[in-house]
């Protein structure tokens, strides 16, 4: 954020210098990004937020010390109270202009709700409902994200999601544990951050996702999955960049689907390449595939997205030292298939560097549409 | 009162009236719950002590799967099942399986005996020979922090038993840690 606004700060001086804008324009420029900036971001507010988050931690782990020095429904009427007091003290912080503060007690009020659940499981001696009680913190979560309009709520209860999808996802030999739910439990999340605004929740949901797809292609089959997820990821890539505006009133990403939709399909491809790490052929043709995907997204949306530019640019460095380790059938073949790369991508640069000039040039002289 | 203080407290109020009926719930198994004593069988000690509880084994949850009346013929693999579990009390005091069922059991419980509601875990051989593990949601025992491992060692040493409240549907709920005829830890209501 300080870092854009530091940017088009810079613009607009150049803009005004250039008489593109008057200076009275700039200057109300300038106060809308600085206005916008302190909104985004404050270290008062960040530190407020970490005390929240330590107030939950400290309730939680109260209740694993199971502390029997207070009478055990004297321990829930605390907790009740608790609750009570973080919702609604937080509710008059903010209606006193105090955001900050009161985002944060209702982060503390969301960890008295789940040491509550805690605190029942280990009065009830309820054993293997972790995820039961998982489940229902992120839910109770996400419903006072939604009653009370709050984008930390909103990432509190898709963290807590994505908490429950990686610590039993990873369980694979027991069945009982896997989060089949997920999806459900993400697309009802992402729902309440549609209302709450929070594009960070929608982010984690995205990368979870990405992940439960991944343990979801581990413990079946790495082919069908990793396939299904390439061409589900090119699909609304495609999508995407015919329609980028239409889908974001949907997905409200901004540009970001693009790369989204590019580390997607680089999984897939890296789902099924790990499927064929001894089959020389089809490993060779994968590879040749995600270089060409990559090359693909970087034209087709590149310059929309810096965020797809990174993955891209990540994901070449991956691919090439994969193909450099995983020699295909002799050192000589991969010498080759670098060589044959080498010259496809020089000859494909030299053609898009030539479009570039001629639309560059069009633009400057003819003031044309392209 | 602001709207937004308002919403806070709709917040507060949900979460707490959920947190309650759960606790009612349980309260009304042991409360009105068949009371059933489990044996408790030594459980590998590397898997005992994860935090501040003790993992259990009862008796029956190893069940063998002739029990199971109306299992499928062919013998396949399990697919994390429901299971209601047909106790009936044996001359040491203790109750054992005699029956179970996948479906709803055909009949409704004798007296001194009493259906347990559990779950077979995927992939466990349902043929006639072998046993499957069930779990009832009672296999775990919490208490207060750094007593957990002395109730272990126990538990190798001599039989203890566990007093278990059943409710009508099946769901387990555990009452009281017996050692003998003496309660050493006895649940109260909430």
């Amino acid at each position: 954020m300080a870092n854009y606004a530091a940017r088009v700060k810079e613009d607009i001086a150049r803009w005004a210098a250039a008489g593109l804008v008057d200076v009275a324009q700039a200057e109300r420029l300038r106060a809308d990004v600085d206005a916008r900036e302190g909104a985004g971001f404050s270290f008062g507010g960040v530190l407020a937020m970490f005390a929240g988050l330590f107030l939950a931690a400290a309730l939680l782990l109260l209740v694993a010390a199971n502390w029997d020095a207070i009478p055990r429904l004297l321990r829930v009427a605390g907790f009740f109270l608790l609750i009570v007091g973080f919702y609604s003290g937080g509710a008059v912080l903010k209606d006193h202009g105090r955001r900050a503060f009161g985002e944060a007690l209702w982060i503390a009020g969301a960890g008295a709700f789940g040491a509550s659940i805690a605190l029942i499981g280990q009065m009830y001696h309820l054993g293997g409902t972790e995820a039961a009680a998982l489940i229902t913190w992120s839910l109770g979560t996400g419903l006072a994200a939604l009653l009370l309009n709050s984008k930390p709520l909103t990432i509190a209860a898709s963290g807590i999601a994505a908490f429950w999808l990686f610590s039993h996802g990873g369980d694979f030999w027991d069945g009982t544990a896997f989060p089949d739910a997920f999806p459900l439990l993400a697309v009802a999340l992402w729902l309440v951050s549609l209302r709450t605004g929070s594009r960070a929740a929608r982010e984690l949901l995205l990368l979870s996702l990405l992940g439960y797809v991944i343990v979801l292609a581990l413990r079946g089959s790495l082919v069908t999955i990793g396939s299904l997820l390439l061409l589900g990821s090119g699909a609304l890539f495609a999508v995407a960049v015919l329609f980028l505006r239409q889908l974001d009133l949907v997905l409200r990403l901004g540009g970001r689907i693009l790369a989204y939709c590019l580390l997607g399909a680089l999984t897939g491809l890296a789902l099924l390449q790990a499927r064929y790490l001894d089959d020389v052929g089809a490993f060779t043709v994968l590879a040749a595939l995600n270089f060409a995907a990559i090359a693909a997204a970087l034209v087709l949306g590149g310059a929309r997205s810096a965020g797809l530019r990174r993955i891209a640019y990540a994901g070449f460095a991956v691919e090439l030292v994969a193909v450099y380790v995983i020699t295909l059938g002799s050192m000589l073949d991969t010498v080759s298939f670098f060589l044959a790369a080498a010259l496809v991508l020089g000859a494909l640069s030299v053609a898009i560097l030539k479009l570039e000039r001629r639309m560059a040039d069009r633009t400057l002289f003819g003031g044309g549409t392209a | 009162m602001s709207r937004l203080v308002a919403a806070a407290l709709v917040v507060a109020l949900l979460q707490i009236g959920f947190l309650s009926w759960v606790i009612t719930g349980r309260a009304a198994i042991l409360r009105n719950g068949a009371e059933v004593l489990l044996r408790i069988e030594p459980v590998d000690p590397r898997d005992l002590l994860r935090g501040d509880y003790v993992q259990l084994a009862y008796g029956i949850s190893n069940l063998p799967v002739r029990l199971i009346a109306d299992r499928p013929p062919e013998a396949g693999l399990s697919d994390g099942e429901t299971i209601k579990v047909r106790l009936a009390k044996t001359a040491d005091g203790t109750w054992d399986a005699v029956a179970a069922y996948l479906g709803e059991p055909p009949a409704e419980p004798e007296p001194e005996q009493v259906d347990i509601a559990g779950r077979i875990p995927p992939g466990w051989a349902l043929s006639p020979e072998s046993t499957v593990p069930v779990a009832y949601g009672i296999e775990r025992f919490y208490l207060p922090e750094g007593e957990g491992l002395a109730i272990e060692i126990d538990t190798r040493m001599r039989p203890f038993t566990m007093a278990v409240a059943v409710a009508e549907d099946g769901t387990a709920q555990i009452k009281a840690l017996m050692d003998g005829e003496d309660r050493l830890y006895e649940e109260p209501l909430y």
